[in-house]
Protein backbone atom coordinates (compact mmCIF):
# COMPACT_ATOMS: atom_id res chain seq x y z
CA UNK A 1 0.00 0.00 0.00
CA UNK A 2 2.79 2.58 1.09
CA UNK A 3 4.64 2.42 -2.32
CA UNK A 4 1.18 3.24 -4.47
CA UNK A 5 0.55 5.97 -1.61
CA UNK A 6 4.54 7.12 -3.08
CA UNK A 7 3.27 7.37 -6.87
CA UNK A 8 0.04 8.74 -5.83
CA UNK A 9 2.12 12.10 -4.01
CA UNK A 10 5.21 12.07 -6.18
CA UNK A 11 2.17 12.69 -9.22
CA UNK A 12 0.58 14.96 -7.54
CA UNK A 13 3.88 16.68 -6.66
CA UNK A 14 4.59 16.59 -10.32
CA UNK A 15 1.77 18.53 -11.14
CA UNK A 16 1.98 21.56 -8.29
CA UNK A 17 4.78 23.08 -10.12
CA UNK A 18 2.77 24.25 -13.38
CA UNK A 19 1.34 27.28 -11.41
CA UNK A 20 0.21 28.96 -14.84
CA UNK A 21 -1.59 25.87 -16.14
CA UNK A 22 -3.64 26.35 -12.70
CA UNK A 23 -4.40 29.51 -13.26
CA UNK A 24 -5.95 28.98 -16.76
CA UNK A 25 -7.62 25.51 -15.65
CA UNK A 26 -9.28 27.77 -13.28
CA UNK A 27 -10.42 30.79 -15.44
CA UNK A 28 -11.40 28.17 -17.47
CA UNK A 29 -13.72 26.16 -15.04
CA UNK A 30 -15.29 29.23 -13.88
CA UNK A 31 -16.29 30.23 -16.98
CA UNK A 32 -17.43 26.83 -18.11
CA UNK A 33 -19.81 26.80 -15.04
CA UNK A 34 -21.12 30.55 -14.94
CA UNK A 35 -22.40 29.32 -19.07
CA UNK A 36 -24.06 26.39 -17.64
CA UNK A 37 -25.54 28.47 -14.87
CA UNK A 38 -26.83 31.06 -17.13
CA UNK A 39 -28.05 27.91 -19.11
CA UNK A 40 -30.28 26.21 -16.91
CA UNK A 41 -31.53 29.52 -15.44
CA UNK A 42 -32.98 30.00 -18.86
CA UNK A 43 -34.23 26.54 -19.09
CA UNK A 44 -35.73 26.15 -15.72
CA UNK A 45 -37.72 29.55 -15.92
CA UNK A 46 -39.61 28.16 -18.59
CA UNK A 47 -41.10 26.01 -15.65
CA UNK A 48 -42.00 23.23 -17.79
CA UNK A 49 -40.21 20.73 -15.89
CA UNK A 50 -41.11 20.79 -12.01
CA UNK A 51 -39.17 17.43 -11.18
CA UNK A 52 -35.84 19.60 -10.79
CA UNK A 53 -34.93 22.66 -8.88
CA UNK A 54 -31.96 25.34 -9.70
CA UNK A 55 -30.04 23.95 -6.52
CA UNK A 56 -30.02 20.74 -7.58
CA UNK A 57 -28.66 21.43 -10.89
CA UNK A 58 -26.10 23.37 -9.18
CA UNK A 59 -25.16 20.30 -7.45
CA UNK A 60 -25.46 18.10 -10.58
CA UNK A 61 -22.85 20.38 -12.33
CA UNK A 62 -20.60 20.70 -9.24
CA UNK A 63 -20.51 16.44 -8.39
CA UNK A 64 -20.38 15.48 -11.99
CA UNK A 65 -17.12 17.89 -12.89
CA UNK A 66 -15.45 17.18 -9.98
CA UNK A 67 -15.69 13.02 -10.49
CA UNK A 68 -14.72 14.00 -14.54
CA UNK A 69 -11.88 15.63 -13.09
CA UNK A 70 -10.52 13.17 -11.00
CA UNK A 71 -10.23 10.65 -14.44
CA UNK A 72 -9.31 13.08 -16.97
CA UNK A 73 -5.91 12.76 -17.69
CA UNK A 74 -6.92 9.19 -18.97
CA UNK A 75 -5.18 5.97 -18.76
CA UNK A 76 -5.73 4.74 -22.14
CA UNK A 77 -3.11 7.90 -23.60
CA UNK A 78 -0.75 7.14 -20.41
CA UNK A 79 -0.27 3.66 -21.31
CA UNK A 80 0.00 4.51 -25.02
CA UNK A 81 2.76 6.48 -24.59
CA UNK A 82 4.32 4.37 -22.41
CA UNK A 83 4.22 1.77 -25.12
CA UNK A 84 5.81 3.81 -28.41
CA UNK A 85 8.81 5.45 -26.03
CA UNK A 86 9.34 2.09 -24.62
CA UNK A 87 8.90 3.12 -20.83
CA UNK A 88 6.53 0.53 -20.26
CA UNK A 89 9.80 -1.66 -19.81
CA UNK A 90 10.61 0.48 -16.76
CA UNK A 91 6.97 0.24 -15.47
CA UNK A 92 6.95 -3.23 -15.65
CA UNK A 93 10.65 -3.57 -13.48
CA UNK A 94 8.79 -2.06 -10.83
CA UNK A 95 7.52 -4.19 -7.93
CA UNK A 96 3.91 -3.23 -7.80
CA UNK A 97 1.13 -3.84 -10.10
CA UNK A 98 0.88 -2.49 -13.35
CA UNK A 99 -3.10 -1.68 -12.73
CA UNK A 100 -2.46 -0.44 -9.11
CA UNK A 101 0.47 1.59 -10.39
CA UNK A 102 -1.46 3.54 -12.64
CA UNK A 103 -4.33 4.08 -10.78
CA UNK A 104 -2.10 5.68 -7.61
CA UNK A 105 -0.55 7.64 -10.45
CA UNK A 106 -3.50 8.49 -12.06
CA UNK A 107 -5.28 9.91 -9.15
CA UNK A 108 -2.32 12.07 -7.63
CA UNK A 109 -1.74 14.13 -11.17
CA UNK A 110 -5.78 14.66 -11.45
CA UNK A 111 -6.16 15.10 -7.64
CA UNK A 112 -5.08 18.16 -7.58
CA UNK A 113 -6.80 19.94 -10.47
CA UNK A 114 -9.89 18.07 -9.51
CA UNK A 115 -9.43 20.43 -6.39
CA UNK A 116 -8.60 23.39 -8.07
CA UNK A 117 -11.09 23.59 -10.67
CA UNK A 118 -13.62 22.56 -8.30
CA UNK A 119 -13.31 24.66 -5.22
CA UNK A 120 -13.88 27.93 -7.02
CA UNK A 121 -16.61 26.59 -8.67
CA UNK A 122 -18.06 25.21 -5.42
CA UNK A 123 -17.65 28.79 -4.16
CA UNK A 124 -19.64 30.39 -6.54
CA UNK A 125 -22.01 27.64 -6.43
CA UNK A 126 -22.97 28.11 -2.98
CA UNK A 127 -24.49 31.10 -3.43
CA UNK A 128 -27.12 28.85 -5.46
CA UNK A 129 -27.95 26.00 -2.72
CA UNK A 130 -31.13 26.18 -1.51
CA UNK A 131 -30.50 25.56 2.43
CA UNK A 132 -32.15 21.75 2.70
CA UNK A 133 -29.60 20.72 -0.10
CA UNK A 134 -27.46 18.78 2.19
CA UNK A 135 -28.89 15.35 2.23
CA UNK A 136 -29.88 12.80 5.39
CA UNK A 137 -27.05 10.74 7.13
CA UNK A 138 -28.38 7.74 4.84
CA UNK A 139 -28.07 9.38 1.96
CA UNK A 140 -25.00 11.14 2.01
CA UNK A 141 -23.86 6.91 3.03
CA UNK A 142 -25.16 5.69 -0.54
CA UNK A 143 -23.84 8.77 -1.91
CA UNK A 144 -20.01 8.33 -1.07
CA UNK A 145 -20.17 4.08 -1.47
CA UNK A 146 -21.82 5.01 -5.05
CA UNK A 147 -19.28 7.51 -5.87
CA UNK A 148 -16.28 5.52 -5.16
CA UNK A 149 -17.26 3.11 -6.77
CA UNK A 150 -18.21 5.30 -9.79
CA UNK A 151 -14.78 6.84 -9.25
CA UNK A 152 -13.21 3.09 -9.88
CA UNK A 153 -15.62 2.25 -12.78
CA UNK A 154 -14.74 5.11 -14.37
CA UNK A 155 -10.39 4.45 -13.73
CA UNK A 156 -11.67 0.53 -14.69
CA UNK A 157 -13.44 1.17 -18.18
CA UNK A 158 -10.29 3.74 -19.59
CA UNK A 159 -7.70 0.91 -18.07
CA UNK A 160 -9.46 -1.62 -20.23
CA UNK A 161 -9.56 0.68 -23.51
CA UNK A 162 -6.20 1.65 -22.56
CA UNK A 163 -4.94 -2.26 -22.64
CA UNK A 164 -6.03 -2.42 -26.35
CA UNK A 165 -2.88 -0.69 -26.58
CA UNK A 166 -0.46 -3.26 -26.68
CA UNK A 167 -2.87 -4.82 -29.78
CA UNK A 168 -3.26 -1.61 -31.67
CA UNK A 169 -0.28 0.19 -31.01
CA UNK A 170 -2.33 3.84 -31.55
CA UNK A 171 -5.23 3.86 -29.20
CA UNK A 172 -5.76 7.80 -28.33
CA UNK A 173 -9.07 7.92 -30.33
CA UNK A 174 -10.84 5.17 -28.16
CA UNK A 175 -10.89 7.79 -25.48
CA UNK A 176 -12.73 9.96 -27.46
CA UNK A 177 -15.48 6.84 -28.29
CA UNK A 178 -15.42 6.34 -24.56
CA UNK A 179 -15.83 10.23 -24.13
CA UNK A 180 -18.72 10.12 -26.21
CA UNK A 181 -20.72 7.58 -25.31
CA UNK A 182 -20.38 8.62 -21.40
CA UNK A 183 -21.72 12.31 -22.48
CA UNK A 184 -24.53 10.35 -23.98
CA UNK A 185 -25.37 7.08 -22.11
CA UNK A 186 -23.92 8.39 -18.82
CA UNK A 187 -25.19 11.62 -18.51
CA UNK A 188 -22.84 13.56 -17.73
CA UNK A 189 -24.02 16.60 -19.80
CA UNK A 190 -28.00 16.39 -19.66
CA UNK A 191 -29.42 14.37 -16.84
CA UNK A 192 -31.02 10.87 -17.20
CA UNK A 193 -34.52 11.98 -16.44
CA UNK A 194 -34.61 14.25 -19.14
CA UNK A 195 -34.44 11.80 -22.01
CA UNK A 196 -37.12 9.73 -23.44
CA UNK A 197 -38.05 6.35 -21.71
CA UNK A 198 -36.19 4.17 -24.14
CA UNK A 199 -33.21 5.79 -24.11
CA UNK A 200 -32.82 6.06 -20.35
CA UNK A 201 -33.53 2.11 -20.24
CA UNK A 202 -30.80 1.40 -22.51
CA UNK A 203 -28.69 3.03 -20.21
CA UNK A 204 -29.07 0.74 -17.51
CA UNK A 205 -27.34 -2.00 -19.56
CA UNK A 206 -24.05 -0.13 -19.88
CA UNK A 207 -21.27 0.54 -17.03
CA UNK A 208 -21.80 4.63 -18.02
CA UNK A 209 -24.83 5.91 -15.88
CA UNK A 210 -23.15 4.18 -13.04
CA UNK A 211 -20.04 6.51 -12.97
CA UNK A 212 -21.41 9.81 -11.86
CA UNK A 213 -25.29 10.07 -12.49
CA UNK A 214 -26.48 7.38 -10.25
CA UNK A 215 -23.84 8.96 -6.98
CA UNK A 216 -25.50 12.62 -7.94
CA UNK A 217 -28.88 10.89 -7.73
CA UNK A 218 -28.02 9.53 -4.23
CA UNK A 219 -27.05 13.46 -3.54
CA UNK A 220 -29.85 14.73 -4.63
CA UNK A 221 -32.51 12.11 -2.73
CA UNK A 222 -34.08 11.08 -6.17
CA UNK A 223 -33.11 7.17 -6.21
CA UNK A 224 -36.06 5.87 -3.45
CA UNK A 225 -34.18 3.83 -0.63
CA UNK A 226 -36.22 0.70 -1.59
CA UNK A 227 -34.11 0.83 -5.15
CA UNK A 228 -31.06 2.07 -3.89
CA UNK A 229 -29.20 -1.32 -3.92
CA UNK A 230 -29.86 -1.63 -7.44
CA UNK A 231 -27.76 0.85 -8.77
CA UNK A 232 -24.80 -0.24 -5.91
CA UNK A 233 -25.08 -3.49 -6.94
CA UNK A 234 -25.18 -3.32 -10.91
CA UNK A 235 -21.81 -0.99 -10.45
CA UNK A 236 -19.98 -3.50 -7.99
CA UNK A 237 -21.00 -5.83 -10.79
CA UNK A 238 -19.55 -4.42 -13.47
CA UNK A 239 -16.51 -3.68 -11.52
CA UNK A 240 -16.11 -7.79 -10.79
CA UNK A 241 -16.55 -8.59 -14.55
CA UNK A 242 -13.93 -5.64 -15.94
CA UNK A 243 -11.72 -6.73 -13.53
CA UNK A 244 -11.96 -10.22 -14.31
CA UNK A 245 -11.20 -9.05 -18.35
CA UNK A 246 -8.39 -6.53 -17.45
CA UNK A 247 -6.55 -9.92 -16.42
CA UNK A 248 -7.82 -12.02 -18.88
CA UNK A 249 -6.14 -8.82 -21.18
CA UNK A 250 -3.14 -8.59 -19.46
CA UNK A 251 -1.89 -12.43 -19.05
CA UNK A 252 -2.55 -12.71 -22.95
CA UNK A 253 -0.54 -8.57 -23.32
CA UNK A 254 2.30 -9.67 -21.33
CA UNK A 255 2.29 -13.28 -23.83
CA UNK A 256 2.98 -10.91 -27.10
CA UNK A 257 4.50 -7.90 -25.69
CA UNK A 258 8.19 -7.27 -27.08
CA UNK A 259 9.84 -3.68 -26.61
CA UNK A 260 12.09 -2.17 -29.32
CA UNK A 261 15.03 -0.75 -27.44
CA UNK A 262 13.19 1.89 -25.56
CA UNK B 1 -0.45 35.52 -57.15
CA UNK B 2 0.30 32.28 -58.94
CA UNK B 3 3.25 31.88 -57.03
CA UNK B 4 1.71 31.79 -54.05
CA UNK B 5 -0.87 29.73 -54.80
CA UNK B 6 1.39 26.83 -56.28
CA UNK B 7 3.29 27.14 -53.33
CA UNK B 8 -0.06 26.36 -51.48
CA UNK B 9 -0.60 23.81 -53.51
CA UNK B 10 2.27 21.93 -52.90
CA UNK B 11 2.43 22.62 -49.30
CA UNK B 12 -0.52 21.33 -48.95
CA UNK B 13 -0.34 18.20 -50.73
CA UNK B 14 2.37 17.23 -48.76
CA UNK B 15 0.43 18.07 -45.40
CA UNK B 16 -2.36 15.62 -47.05
CA UNK B 17 0.07 12.87 -47.40
CA UNK B 18 1.85 13.13 -43.89
CA UNK B 19 -1.50 12.99 -42.31
CA UNK B 20 -2.12 10.01 -44.66
CA UNK B 21 -0.04 7.99 -43.55
CA UNK B 22 -1.60 5.84 -40.64
CA UNK B 23 -4.96 6.03 -42.97
CA UNK B 24 -6.44 3.08 -40.01
CA UNK B 25 -5.64 5.48 -37.25
CA UNK B 26 -7.01 8.54 -39.15
CA UNK B 27 -10.09 7.03 -39.96
CA UNK B 28 -11.15 6.10 -36.22
CA UNK B 29 -10.22 9.27 -35.42
CA UNK B 30 -12.89 10.47 -37.03
CA UNK B 31 -15.42 8.18 -36.39
CA UNK B 32 -14.24 9.45 -32.58
CA UNK B 33 -15.16 12.79 -33.43
CA UNK B 34 -18.13 11.97 -35.02
CA UNK B 35 -19.35 10.39 -32.13
CA UNK B 36 -18.16 12.91 -29.45
CA UNK B 37 -19.72 15.62 -31.36
CA UNK B 38 -23.00 13.66 -32.28
CA UNK B 39 -23.35 12.76 -28.63
CA UNK B 40 -23.11 16.66 -28.17
CA UNK B 41 -25.52 17.37 -30.53
CA UNK B 42 -28.10 14.71 -29.06
CA UNK B 43 -27.64 15.84 -25.82
CA UNK B 44 -28.49 19.19 -26.31
CA UNK B 45 -31.29 18.53 -28.50
CA UNK B 46 -33.07 15.85 -26.05
CA UNK B 47 -32.26 19.42 -23.15
CA UNK B 48 -33.87 21.79 -25.35
CA UNK B 49 -36.76 19.69 -26.71
CA UNK B 50 -37.55 18.49 -23.24
CA UNK B 51 -37.98 22.37 -22.16
CA UNK B 52 -39.75 22.93 -26.03
CA UNK B 53 -37.65 26.18 -25.65
CA UNK B 54 -34.01 27.83 -24.56
CA UNK B 55 -34.43 31.53 -25.13
CA UNK B 56 -37.17 31.31 -27.61
CA UNK B 57 -35.89 28.56 -29.80
CA UNK B 58 -36.78 25.14 -30.26
CA UNK B 59 -34.61 22.16 -30.41
CA UNK B 60 -34.34 21.82 -33.96
CA UNK B 61 -33.62 25.55 -34.19
CA UNK B 62 -30.78 25.41 -31.41
CA UNK B 63 -29.02 22.48 -33.83
CA UNK B 64 -28.50 24.52 -36.37
CA UNK B 65 -27.43 27.34 -34.07
CA UNK B 66 -24.60 25.00 -32.88
CA UNK B 67 -24.29 23.18 -36.48
CA UNK B 68 -23.15 26.46 -37.65
CA UNK B 69 -20.51 26.92 -35.01
CA UNK B 70 -18.91 23.82 -35.65
CA UNK B 71 -19.11 23.94 -39.66
CA UNK B 72 -17.39 27.47 -39.79
CA UNK B 73 -14.82 26.33 -36.80
CA UNK B 74 -14.29 22.86 -39.34
CA UNK B 75 -12.90 25.04 -42.16
CA UNK B 76 -11.47 28.26 -39.84
CA UNK B 77 -9.45 26.07 -38.57
CA UNK B 78 -8.60 23.53 -41.05
CA UNK B 79 -6.66 25.87 -42.13
CA UNK B 80 -5.13 27.99 -38.92
CA UNK B 81 -5.18 25.26 -36.00
CA UNK B 82 -1.85 23.57 -36.37
CA UNK B 83 -0.16 27.02 -37.62
CA UNK B 84 -1.49 28.43 -34.57
CA UNK B 85 -1.24 25.60 -31.81
CA UNK B 86 2.52 25.23 -33.53
CA UNK B 87 3.36 28.55 -33.00
CA UNK B 88 4.64 28.33 -28.95
CA UNK B 89 6.60 24.91 -29.78
CA UNK B 90 8.35 26.37 -32.77
CA UNK B 91 9.34 29.89 -31.21
CA UNK B 92 11.02 28.01 -28.50
CA UNK B 93 12.44 25.12 -30.75
CA UNK B 94 13.58 27.78 -32.79
CA UNK B 95 12.15 26.07 -35.87
CA UNK B 96 10.40 29.14 -36.36
CA UNK B 97 13.36 31.38 -37.21
CA UNK B 98 14.01 29.58 -39.87
CA UNK B 99 10.17 31.00 -40.90
CA UNK B 100 11.91 34.22 -41.08
CA UNK B 101 14.95 34.03 -43.40
CA UNK B 102 12.58 32.19 -46.49
CA UNK B 103 11.64 33.73 -49.35
CA UNK B 104 8.06 34.50 -48.40
CA UNK B 105 6.25 36.55 -45.70
CA UNK B 106 6.78 34.78 -42.42
CA UNK B 107 2.93 34.33 -41.56
CA UNK B 108 1.75 32.77 -44.86
CA UNK B 109 5.30 30.53 -44.50
CA UNK B 110 4.04 29.62 -41.41
CA UNK B 111 0.20 29.45 -42.59
CA UNK B 112 1.56 27.10 -45.75
CA UNK B 113 3.94 25.19 -42.99
CA UNK B 114 1.14 24.32 -40.94
CA UNK B 115 -0.63 22.51 -43.96
CA UNK B 116 -4.43 21.97 -44.12
CA UNK B 117 -5.79 19.56 -41.56
CA UNK B 118 -7.62 17.33 -42.89
CA UNK B 119 -9.19 15.86 -39.45
CA UNK B 120 -11.62 18.09 -39.38
CA UNK B 121 -13.88 16.67 -42.38
CA UNK B 122 -15.27 14.56 -39.27
CA UNK B 123 -16.66 18.03 -37.83
CA UNK B 124 -17.71 19.61 -41.34
CA UNK B 125 -19.57 16.23 -41.88
CA UNK B 126 -20.99 16.01 -38.84
CA UNK B 127 -22.62 19.67 -38.50
CA UNK B 128 -23.49 19.43 -42.17
CA UNK B 129 -25.87 16.31 -41.64
CA UNK B 130 -27.02 17.69 -38.01
CA UNK B 131 -27.90 21.40 -40.35
CA UNK B 132 -29.52 19.28 -42.64
CA UNK B 133 -31.57 17.24 -40.32
CA UNK B 134 -32.63 20.50 -38.15
CA UNK B 135 -33.38 22.40 -41.60
CA UNK B 136 -35.73 19.56 -42.70
CA UNK B 137 -37.50 18.77 -39.49
CA UNK B 138 -38.37 22.66 -39.58
CA UNK B 139 -39.60 22.07 -42.87
CA UNK B 140 -37.28 25.24 -43.82
CA UNK B 141 -38.01 25.98 -47.55
CA UNK B 142 -34.11 26.16 -49.03
CA UNK B 143 -33.98 28.47 -51.96
CA UNK B 144 -31.25 29.35 -53.94
CA UNK B 145 -31.36 32.60 -52.31
CA UNK B 146 -31.37 31.63 -49.21
CA UNK B 147 -28.52 28.67 -50.15
CA UNK B 148 -26.58 31.43 -51.16
CA UNK B 149 -27.18 33.33 -47.93
CA UNK B 150 -26.10 30.53 -46.08
CA UNK B 151 -22.74 30.04 -47.64
CA UNK B 152 -21.81 33.46 -47.39
CA UNK B 153 -22.67 33.68 -43.64
CA UNK B 154 -20.14 30.71 -43.03
CA UNK B 155 -17.88 31.97 -44.99
CA UNK B 156 -18.03 35.22 -42.42
CA UNK B 157 -18.10 32.46 -39.33
CA UNK B 158 -14.78 31.16 -40.81
CA UNK B 159 -12.94 34.13 -40.82
CA UNK B 160 -14.14 34.54 -37.30
CA UNK B 161 -12.82 31.48 -35.95
CA UNK B 162 -9.62 31.96 -38.44
CA UNK B 163 -9.14 35.73 -36.73
CA UNK B 164 -10.03 34.00 -33.13
CA UNK B 165 -7.25 31.56 -33.52
CA UNK B 166 -4.60 33.86 -35.51
CA UNK B 167 -5.42 36.51 -32.63
CA UNK B 168 -4.36 34.09 -29.92
CA UNK B 169 -1.85 32.78 -31.12
CA UNK B 170 0.27 36.19 -31.15
CA UNK B 171 0.56 35.98 -27.36
CA UNK B 172 3.06 32.71 -28.40
CA UNK B 173 5.68 35.70 -29.29
CA UNK B 174 5.58 37.06 -26.03
CA UNK B 175 4.48 34.03 -23.02
CA UNK B 176 7.62 31.62 -25.28
CA UNK B 177 6.34 27.98 -24.66
CA UNK B 178 2.80 27.76 -23.90
CA UNK B 179 0.07 29.77 -25.04
CA UNK B 180 -2.96 29.40 -22.32
CA UNK B 181 -4.89 32.34 -24.09
CA UNK B 182 -5.50 30.33 -27.23
CA UNK B 183 -6.92 27.57 -25.09
CA UNK B 184 -9.16 29.91 -23.11
CA UNK B 185 -10.76 32.23 -25.98
CA UNK B 186 -10.92 29.33 -28.65
CA UNK B 187 -12.42 26.55 -26.61
CA UNK B 188 -13.71 27.86 -23.06
CA UNK B 189 -15.24 31.80 -24.50
CA UNK B 190 -16.63 30.17 -27.71
CA UNK B 191 -18.86 28.05 -25.42
CA UNK B 192 -21.19 31.00 -25.53
CA UNK B 193 -21.94 30.35 -29.37
CA UNK B 194 -23.56 26.73 -28.40
CA UNK B 195 -26.55 28.53 -26.91
CA UNK B 196 -29.09 31.45 -28.09
CA UNK B 197 -27.45 34.83 -26.90
CA UNK B 198 -30.88 35.41 -25.84
CA UNK B 199 -30.06 33.12 -22.99
CA UNK B 200 -27.32 35.39 -21.19
CA UNK B 201 -27.46 39.05 -19.36
CA UNK B 202 -27.63 41.68 -21.58
CA UNK B 203 -23.64 42.65 -20.50
CA UNK B 204 -22.72 39.48 -21.93
CA UNK B 205 -25.00 39.98 -25.24
CA UNK B 206 -23.29 43.37 -25.41
CA UNK B 207 -19.80 41.93 -25.06
CA UNK B 208 -20.12 39.03 -27.36
CA UNK B 209 -21.59 41.38 -30.00
CA UNK B 210 -19.51 44.86 -29.99
CA UNK B 211 -16.24 43.51 -28.34
CA UNK B 212 -15.70 39.90 -28.81
CA UNK B 213 -18.16 39.49 -31.78
CA UNK B 214 -18.69 35.70 -31.02
CA UNK B 215 -21.99 36.20 -31.84
CA UNK B 216 -21.90 36.80 -35.65
CA UNK B 217 -20.13 33.41 -35.91
CA UNK B 218 -23.64 31.59 -35.61
CA UNK B 219 -26.56 33.53 -33.78
CA UNK B 220 -26.95 36.70 -35.69
CA UNK B 221 -26.78 34.44 -38.91
CA UNK B 222 -29.03 31.67 -38.11
CA UNK B 223 -31.55 34.22 -36.47
CA UNK B 224 -31.63 35.95 -40.16
CA UNK B 225 -31.82 32.10 -41.95
CA UNK B 226 -34.81 31.54 -39.34
CA UNK B 227 -36.43 34.64 -38.36
CA UNK B 228 -35.87 34.67 -35.13
CA UNK B 229 -36.08 37.63 -32.61
CA UNK B 230 -32.34 39.24 -31.51
CA UNK B 231 -32.00 41.25 -28.82
CA UNK B 232 -33.80 44.45 -28.00
CA UNK B 233 -32.77 48.02 -29.20
CA UNK B 234 -30.22 46.29 -31.66
CA UNK B 235 -29.99 47.13 -35.20
CA UNK B 236 -32.90 45.47 -37.29
CA UNK B 237 -29.76 44.60 -40.44
CA UNK B 238 -27.49 43.52 -37.74
CA UNK B 239 -27.52 40.13 -38.47
CA UNK B 240 -26.42 41.21 -42.15
CA UNK B 241 -23.13 41.64 -41.29
CA UNK B 242 -21.16 38.84 -40.31
CA UNK B 243 -19.48 38.84 -43.31
CA UNK B 244 -18.26 42.45 -43.08
CA UNK B 245 -17.19 41.38 -39.67
CA UNK B 246 -15.73 37.83 -40.46
CA UNK B 247 -13.25 40.08 -42.85
CA UNK B 248 -12.46 42.89 -40.59
CA UNK B 249 -11.95 40.77 -37.50
CA UNK B 250 -9.56 38.24 -40.28
CA UNK B 251 -7.90 41.58 -41.36
CA UNK B 252 -7.39 42.78 -38.11
CA UNK B 253 -6.17 39.36 -36.63
CA UNK B 254 -3.46 39.19 -38.60
CA UNK B 255 -1.92 42.90 -37.98
CA UNK B 256 -1.76 42.00 -34.42
CA UNK B 257 0.18 38.69 -35.58
CA UNK B 258 2.30 41.66 -37.21
CA UNK B 259 2.88 43.57 -34.60
CA UNK B 260 3.43 40.94 -32.07
CA UNK B 261 6.25 39.59 -34.73
CA UNK B 262 7.65 42.84 -35.15
CA UNK B 263 8.34 42.86 -30.94
CA UNK B 264 9.52 39.09 -30.95
CA UNK B 265 12.65 38.39 -29.71
CA UNK B 266 14.23 34.77 -31.10
CA UNK B 267 15.22 32.41 -27.73
CA UNK B 268 17.91 32.25 -29.66
CA UNK B 269 18.08 28.20 -29.45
Amino acid sequence: MKKYLITFSKSLKAELSYRSAMLAGIASALLGFVIQLFLWQALLATGIRQDTSFSDMVLYILINSFMLELTRSNVATTIETAMIDGTVSMELLRPMSYKYYLLASIFGKNFYSALTRTVPILIVGLFFLSPNSCPSPVYMGLFGISALLGVLLLFEVTYVVGLLAFWIQRCWFLSWYLRGFQTFFGGTAVPLWFYPDALNTVGYFLPFRYMTFEPVNFFLQKTPLSQAAVPLFAAALWLVGLSLLDRLMWRAAMNRLAINGG
Amino acid sequence: MKYYSRLLREFFKISVRTQLIYRGTFFAGVVGQWIGYGATFATLYILVSSFDLLGGWNGSEVMVLYGLSIMSYAIGASFFFNFARNLSMRIRSGEFDASLTKPLHPFLHEVFAGGWNIGYFSHFTVSLIVIILALTQLDYHITPGRFFYLVLMVFGASLIQASALIASSTMSFFTVGSNPVLDFLVYDVKEFTNYPITVFPKGIQFILTFLLPFAFINFYPASALLGKAIPEGYPVLLPYFSPVVGVVLFALSILLWNWGLKNYKSTGS
